[in-house]
């Protein structure tokens, strides 16, 4: 790699438990220069929108002040933030772990923010409320999942949720992510990818797909942006499973990789051969695919994908060389031990709850407080 | 941080049911429970009964450090000290020392960040109480970044060949901006010399060491040409420089240099070269180090510790640092008429006399907070200062202790305590004991939550605390009825016990309504089902429906006689899984062979004389609608008995 990677702690007196940028103009080409946060378990959570310095044309020594983000504006939130995702340039949904979903609206003019519209009560154990685990979000559509293991469909222009899917899964359901328009993915906390086509009228998953084994929960996944078949997700156990939704009943991969639950997997919107996981044990982590496939030399074979704690063992960027089929998507290939994989901060020791990656920064969200934005060198 | 003396928090409760008295229990942390009545002082002396409805108070109150600013440094500081623990496992020796000073730098320039930032806050601020309150945190933040420097330079540092001065002349400078400051205005002077402050800054500079400033100060005097000032600067600029020092002159060549320089400051002192400039006098009377003068200037070199350095600076520049006592009593009369000694004074005079238990313990009742403490003692007991045999517990005790403390108070902040997890992992003794009370008391909103903490006790090893957390979740989700993620709890936690009463619970769901509930799970449970007999039961009566469903008659058959055979059912399963068999006899295609059959009629048997017993014993039976079904069944199975040997027997002669 020719230059190194830069990063920034920035603390920020709570808990960050969801980062996310705001989408890019499709308009224009420049790259967003804003990002909002949530925290969690804190007496009073806050969602914040933070600038942060042009991304292009940056000057090297300026650097580290243009790693450094700037408050905007704040709202208060009520209870954990659990999802947060833009619906539109300054709409901000966010769920909560009092069972109520938010719209927060962005002032531009003013540079303030505020509640547009509060969906309460969402999820419940009957009289009760129970938190809200996760959201999806797919132009105006909201899609919800709780720890009640109810799933609803809200819509961003209607105050009444479009449908609940009552009994979506038995266990709870932590992750959600839209595959296409009208249908999403979710997992579960005993190891399940399921698929649900919010058209059909049965309740029922289209598609079941299971982790085989020794139970274990998947709190995380994404979607692969440009074949939507492929998709990440992130265990409990710290294991990175690669699934193609196509085919198999079973993840075409699992690499295990941190030392903890994998929070979130994210794949990058552009240069999608790259993939961020972040987890509990403190590490973030840069998959690289690109290689995967690239040469039919086989030069060596270590099999197996073992990691340590904290990512020290690929600390010597392993790059080990195996023959693939040029048609296959990399992600999909048989031999992933090409892949190269980088640990981005290993000063870090609590959990990164959050990562999220646009061009070349990549924003992490973490329980010491912080945020800690990462300049990352160009990539393939 | 608030001041002993200063802040006593007062709370008013008014409840007219603590009349009587008013009683408290600690909670965790910044945390005490109120309740009305006194303690009773003989055993059967009762409480009298008010008649009231009486309540329990949480009283808590907030430390400094909960606030926004002093949060991050929490947080900040908290990399650093794990850091520095990671360091004392693989580094010894100079290595090492090397780290701890770069530690405790890294903590000081943490501390003036912060203190930046309250600086900012304060300016931007137009809240009143708010600014007050802010400035209350910047002048105690100054006071602790100042008696850190102060110790980092006596105890942790331990300048080369025992010199101090070089390094708390360095700590003047920083600390004591003054003259500096001064310096700055006046140069920007016309005629600097008019003003007021001219001497007196000056006297500063030469007091602080600050020599080349002092001579371009004394170089814009109008009589800059004359003799006496000519003579003055001279001096000034031949002064030995303790600096060299470091860079390779030895102490014995450096105190030669420096009699010399002195023997000539003295002679031309005594020749009255400056007798017609009193203030010139007074600069070359300190370079001579005469002790009178410094009370002369003591305006110049307030309080008194820097009056102290500012002596023996020209006193006894090589003094070692343990020897700097010697000066205290001398530049505390100075002072004492005009003020009190405070916190700050006896905590600086115990780090000069080298008592580093006194700074610890008067430290920590400034510095209520606890972040000084069980940093700075951290760093000291790496630093190997705190001896073990000057105290009743051992030095790592009173480390330990220290730390222990502020992770309580870290423990009871509603988001930090993730941070005083770290902290409890780094007491030897008692820090596991603590990590697994405080872990109890820790509420669990939220799955992510409660995997959060598991994980914390998984990392440890904390079986029991792991195994709690799971049941009070998988408790949870029962009486939310959740019961499919309740097993998901118990699976994680390996407990059998609540594993069996959920299958359990799912086959009564059954054996009740005709159907399975949470399949989406069952049907995926995969090996974990091996957890508990019932559980694989379960899974595995569940997968002969299945195959029964998908016309694999011979296979459910056979997966039907195993799992009554191996005995995996309750008995009070038996029966429907005998009737179960029923369907698959009456097909037209033989399912059983005889040796199943036969089986399958041992268990019949097996079934009915027990309930026979049963009935004799406590008078329960089949119903009459159950008897039916069995006697179906017994003769389905004599039925289906001829016909298997038939075709066996057919199979057999062809």
């Amino acid at each position: 790699m020719a230059d190194s990677i830069q990063s920034f702690v920035k603390f920020v007196s709570r808990k960050i438990s969801k980062i996310k940028w705001q989408p890019s103009q499709k308009q224009t080409l420049e790259c967003s220069d804003t990002f909002v946060t949530g925290s969690w378990d804190d007496e009073k959570n806050k969602i914040c929108l933070w600038h942060l310095g042009m991304q292009e044309s940056m000057e090297r020594d300026e650097m580290d002040d243009a790693l450094e983000p700037a408050l905007k504006c704040e709202a208060d939130h009520n209870g954990d933030v659990t999802g947060l995702e833009y619906v539109g340039s300054d709409v901000i949904v966010a769920s909560s772990s009092t069972g109520s979903v938010a719209l927060y609206k962005h002032h531009t003019s003013s540079q303030t923010m505020g509640i547009q519209y509060k969906w309460q009560c969402l999820h419940s154990h009957g009289n009760h409320l129970c938190p809200c685990t996760c959201l999806a979000v797919r132009d105006k559509t909201i899609v919800t999942a709780g720890e009640d293991g109810k799933m609803v469909v809200l819509s961003a222009e209607q105050k009444s949720p479009q449908r609940i899917i009552e009994n979506a899964d038995s266990s709870t359901i932590n992750g959600l992510v839209f595959l296409r328009h009208t249908e999403v993915i979710s997992v579960n906390s005993s190891g399940q990818l399921k698929t649900y086509d919010l058209r059909s009228s049965s309740d029922a998953p289209a598609q079941t797909l299971s982790v085989s084994g020794e139970l274990t929960s998947l709190h995380s996944v994404d979607r692969h942006p440009g074949q939507p078949h492929i998709v990440a997700t992130g265990s409990g156990d710290g294991v990175l499973g690669i699934w193609d939704l196509r085919q198999e009943k079973s993840p075409v991969s699992l690499l295990e990789a941190h030392n903890g639950p994998v929070w979130e997997v994210k794949f990058h919107k552009t240069n999608s051969d790259h993939l961020f996981t972040c987890s509990e044990d403190g590490a973030v982590w840069h998959w690289d695919s690109s290689l995967v496939g690239a040469s039919h030399m086989v030069q060596t074979q270590i099999t197996g994908t073992g990691a340590g704690s904290g990512g020290a063992n690929f600390s010597v960027n392993p790059s080990f060389q195996f023959g693939g089929s040029e048609t296959l998507n990399k992600w999909l290939s048989p031999d992933n031990s090409k892949m190269e994989i980088n640990s981005l901060i290993d000063d870090n020791i609590l959990p990164v709850n959050s990562v999220d990656i646009e061009s070349q920064t990549l924003l992490c969200g973490t329980d010491s407080e912080s945020i800690i934005t990462i300049r990352l060198p160009s990539m393939r | 941080m608030a001041e002993r003396e200063r802040d006593i928090q007062t709370c008013c409760i008014s409840d007219t049911s603590c009349q009587f008295g008013l009683q408290s229990v600690w909670g965790t942390g910044n945390q005490l429970f109120l309740f009305p009545g006194k303690n009773p002082l003989l055993s059967n002396e009762r409480r009298p009964a008010t008649g009231k409805n009486e309540q329990i108070r949480e009283v808590q109150w907030d430390i400094d450090l909960h606030h926004p600013v002093l949060r991050k440094m929490v947080n900040d500081s908290h990399n650093i000290f794990v850091n520095l623990q990671r360091q004392a496992t693989q580094l010894t020796g100079a290595a090492f020392h090397t780290q701890i000073l770069n530690s405790s730098r890294h903590y000081r320039a943490t501390q003036k960040a912060y203190l930046k930032d309250l600086d900012d806050m304060i300016g931007s601020t137009r809240d009143e109480e708010q600014r007050q309150q802010y400035m209350e945190h910047l002048k105690l933040l100054n006071i602790s970044e100042l008696i850190w420097s102060l110790c980092e330079i006596l105890f942790i540092e331990s300048p080369v060949g025992g010199l101090v001065v070089p390094k708390l002349l360095d700590w003047l400078k920083l600390h004591f901006i003054t003259a500096g400051r001064l310096f700055d205005d006046l140069m920007k002077e016309e005629q600097p010399e008019s003003k007021t402050t001219y001497w007196d800054t000056i006297f500063r500079l030469v007091l602080q060491g600050q020599i080349e400033k002092a001579c371009r100060l004394l170089s814009l005097h109008s009589a800059r040409q004359t003799d006496d000032f000519q003579t003055l600067i001279n001096l000034l600029k031949r002064m030995p420089q303790l600096s060299n020092v470091y860079k390779g002159s030895s102490v014995a060549e450096f105190d030669m240099k420096w009699r010399h320089w002195r023997d000539e400051c003295q002679r031309n002192y005594e020749e009255q070269k400056f007798s017609i400039n009193p203030n010139l006098e007074t600069v070359v009377r300190i370079l001579c180090g005469e002790d009178a003068v410094f009370s002369e200037v003591k305006d110049c070199c307030d309080p008194w510790y820097h009056m102290l350095i500012s002596k023996a600076l020209y006193q006894d520049p090589t003094v070692k640092a343990c020897d700097l006592h010697y000066y205290i009593q001398g530049c505390q009369d100075a002072y004492r008429s005009t003020t009190r000694l405070g916190e700050l004074d006896s905590i600086l005079l115990s780090a000069l006399e080298s008592d580093v238990y006194q700074v610890i313990k008067d430290s920590r009742t400034v510095f209520s907070n606890g972040w000084f403490v069980a940093h700075l003692t951290d760093l000291l007991h790496h630093c190997g200062q705190l001896d073990s045999h000057r105290l009743q517990f051992g030095s790592d005790l009173q480390r330990e202790f220290l730390l222990l403390e502020y992770a309580g108070s870290l423990m009871s902040h509603h988001s930090l305590w993730i941070v005083g997890v770290s902290y409890l992992d780094h007491c030897a003794e008692f820090g596991r004991k603590y990590l697994e009370l405080y872990l109890d008391h820790i509420p669990l909103d939220s799955e992510k939550k409660a995997n959060k903490i598991l994980k914390i006790c998984e990392d440890r090893n904390m079986t029991e605390q792991a195994k709690s957390i799971c049941k009070v979740m998988g408790m949870r989700c029962i009486r939310n009825k959740r019961l499919g993620a309740a097993l998901t709890w118990f699976l994680r936690s390996k407990d059998v016990g609540f594993a069996t009463v959920l299958a359990e619970k799912y086959l009564l769901e059954y054996s009740e309504s005709g159907e399975f509930t949470n399949l989406d799970l069952i049907d995926y449970l995969g090996p974990s089902m091996l957890l508990s007999n019932r559980l694989t039961f379960l899974g595995k009566y569940r997968e002969f429906h299945k195959l029964y469903s998908e016309g694999e008659y011979h296979a459910a058959g056979d997966l039907l006689l195993a799992l009554l055979q191996a005995r995996l059912a309750p008995k009070q399963f038996w029966i429907t899984l005998l009737i179960d068999a029923l369907p698959l006899l009456e097909k037209t295609e033989l399912i059983f062979s005889s040796q199943q059959t036969r089986e399958l009629m041992k268990c019949l048997e097996e079934l009915t004389t027990e309930y026979k017993l049963g009935k004799k014993r406590d008078g329960l039976g089949f119903t009459e609608a159950r008897k039916d079904q069995l006697d179906v069944l017994k003769l389905a199975l004599s039925r289906n008995l001829p016909k298997a040997i038939l075709q066996e027997g057919t199979v057999n002669l062809l």
